[in-house]
């Protein structure tokens, strides 16, 4: 039996190694096709075809249909990948648990038998049983982990991770459901007389499934809070489009006058702000160093020289007797002017006077001078005279206006 | 009371404590000895301290509802009202424009530039920013884009909906002061049985 074994073995060898290097070969257009959902088949030789539908890494689900990776494939991908999209749970512990049966009972009649050979191999394909189980959970509970930390990113809209989190809790219930099948009294019967099958059954198995059993616990904790906070996402999100929708369509709406309620809602009682100010005070000697310092610490205003201007040359205060002398007799030529309008009792044009009485002032000085007279009258006298200013625009381009003639009346009184 | 004062000082002046805008302020607020010692302080000062339901915004409001209290908080009402379009706007714009799948939410950090580069190219989006940019609310004279967002989101800080944590850097963090305002709507929604649903109906959920 043994040498058709190693030759069983030696066959087996060669063709999954051979298989599996098929893999590695096509390894582009294989993920292109478990991207795309089905596989180009221009990509590959007829030949290459047929051995990948005969190593059953590709297959025709249908006559009609492209060729696609097998399910076995896409999950292995989708395992080593973290594609949640794809990625399966499987949470089928009643099946592993009667292999697991099987596989004792087998060991136990090899050894009865004295066959240790066989009973060595049985306990090898044991072992890996409770490895798979394990590992089972161990799988399911990584891909819940990745899909709670990404906060379910691998789908787009907020709907669709609700969908995804609930599909998730249901896994979840499944895999707890699945624990519960294990019955640790029937894997200690199981074992019972025999160290190896103690230690893989009881302790090893016990000890990985219980901390399987507390992290699908507290996955599923943080499933209800995270479904929990879509939800309220959710709600959010509705509310703000369906009241702005509202507002939008009753531009006029106007609520209700909560603030003058008898019970005033807590939400609409905002004080209004008061800012505390102080100022320095100077009563506390201790605290003039301070303040002198703060004070010394003021930035300068800096003073800003200007230019000496020389234009209005008769508003400078010289004690020179000449202009005294001139800028007197202008303001008498000017007093003049204004006796004469009150003789004459009509209006009367300053630049025509200045032109009649050929007087030799400059005529801009002459029209200063009997602004600045006016401007000097009592309040009384002021108002017995109406003032005309004859105007025009300097230029186009801004609104100064220069005057250019001025034009005294004596007001009826 | 003393290691308070910067806290009084902030609560005084109208701001809203949240977990965002002042997070050791809020802790403490959350006390519930801090918080008699306050209202204690308050007192002469007709304030006192107000949080919303769930807990997450502190302010101040009035001890005494006087005339002058009723007076100012009708005026304040006024201006909420009027806010509330413009804000819920600038939420669904700013959630839209993102690509985000979820409404804003106190935490949530927004960049400019990346609201600016996605309003360019996009002419829908670009018409509503600018409808919502010169709502009085805003009141942006501008026509430029920039200059318009950069508007919005100061007013936004200046409301104490945002939070700059770098003046120089053109990033804002939501507030607290949003869920204070999705409580007015819920409030409001209620009281005025509004027909303004927040729970996806039967056919949505199949």
């Amino acid at each position: 039996m043994a040498p058709l074994d190693s030759q069983l073995t030696s066959n087996l060898f060669s063709i999954g190694a051979e298989r599996l290097a098929l893999l590695g070969k096509h390894h582009k257009a294989l993920m292109q096709g478990y991207l795309d959902g089905q596989v180009d088949e221009t990509a590959f030789s007829e030949g290459a075809l047929k051995k990948l539908i005969a190593a059953r890494i590709l297959w025709r689900p249908d006559e009609q249909q492209p060729l696609a990776l097998r399910p076995l494939v896409s999950e292995l991908i989708a395992s080593m990948v973290a594609d949640e999209n794809r990625r399966q749970i499987n949470a089928d512990v009643a099946e592993k648990l009667e292999q697991i049966r099987n596989r004792v009972q087998a060991y136990r009649d090899a050894q009865y038998k004295g066959d240790y050979s066989v009973a060595e191999l049985q306990l090898q394909r044991l072992t890996e049983h409770v490895h798979d189980l394990s590992g089972q959970f161990e799988e399911a509970i990584d891909s819940l982990w990745h899909r709670l930390n990404s906060d379910f990113g691998f789908v787009s809209s907020l709907d669709d991770k609700i969908r995804e989190n609930e599909r998730a809790q249901k896994q979840l219930r499944r895999l707890l459901d699945g624990l519960d099948l294990l019955d640790f009294n029937e894997l200690i019967e199981l074992s019972e007389g025999n160290n190896h099958l103690r230690k893989l059954l009881v302790s090893q198995l016990q000890n990985q499934l219980s901390s399987h059993h507390s992290s699908l616990l507290e996955v599923q904790k943080r499933l209800v809070q995270l479904l929990a906070k879509f939800r309220q996402q959710q709600a959010r999100s509705m509310l703000i489009a369906n009241m702005a929708a509202f507002l939008r369509q009753h531009p006029k709406y106007q609520p209700a006058d909560y603030p003058n309620r008898s019970e005033l809602p807590s939400l609409f009682n905002q004080a209004a702000a008061i800012r505390p100010q102080a100022a320095i005070a100077l009563d506390k000697a201790s605290e003039r160093a301070v303040l002198a310092e703060l004070v010394r610490a003021l930035p300068r205003p800096s003073s800003i020289e200007l230019p000496e201007q020389h234009s209005a040359s008769f508003a400078e205060l010289l004690a020179d007797e000449e202009i005294t002398a001139r800028q007197q007799a202008l303001k008498t030529d000017v007093e003049n002017f204004y006796l004469r309008v009150i003789d004459q009792g009509g209006k009367l044009s300053a630049l025509d006077y200045l032109a009649q009485q050929q007087l030799s002032w400059d005529s801009e000085i002459w029209l200063y001078q009997i602004l600045a007279e006016y401007q000097a009258l009592p309040v009384e006298e002021k108002q017995m005279f109406a003032i005309r200013r004859e105007e025009a625009p300097a230029s186009a381009v801004n609104q100064l206006l220069l005057i250019r003639d001025i034009q005294i009346a004596l007001k009826a009184s | 009371m003393l290691q308070h004062g910067p806290l009084l000082e902030r609560l005084l002046a109208g701001d809203f404590i949240c977990q965002i805008s002042d997070e050791d302020a809020f802790r403490h607020l959350g006390n519930e000895q801090t918080q008699q010692e306050i209202n204690h302080y308050l007192r002469p000062l007709n304030r006192r301290l107000v949080s919303n339901d769930d807990g997450s915004v502190f302010y101040l409001g009035y001890h005494e509802l006087t005339k002058e209290a009723r007076e100012h908080l009708s005026s304040q009402f006024a201006l909420t009202v009027q806010s509330l379009l413009p804000l819920l706007e600038w939420l669904q714009l700013v959630q839209e424009t993102l690509g985000r799948d979820s409404a804003l939410t106190a935490g949530d950090t927004i960049k400019l530039q990346e609201f600016v580069l996605r309003t360019e190219d996009n002419q829908s989006l670009r018409q509503r920013l600018n409808a919502l940019a010169s709502d009085r609310f805003f009141n942006s004279q501008s026509e430029q884009l920039d200059s318009q967002v950069k508007l919005i989101f100061r007013r936004l800080k200046e409301h104490g909906y945002l939070l700059q944590p770098h003046s120089e850097r053109q990033y804002y963090i939501v507030t607290g002061k949003i869920d204070h305002l999705l409580d007015v709507i819920r409030f409001i929604r209620d009281e005025e049985q509004l027909p303004v649903d927040d729970t996806p109906s039967q056919e949505a959920l199949l």
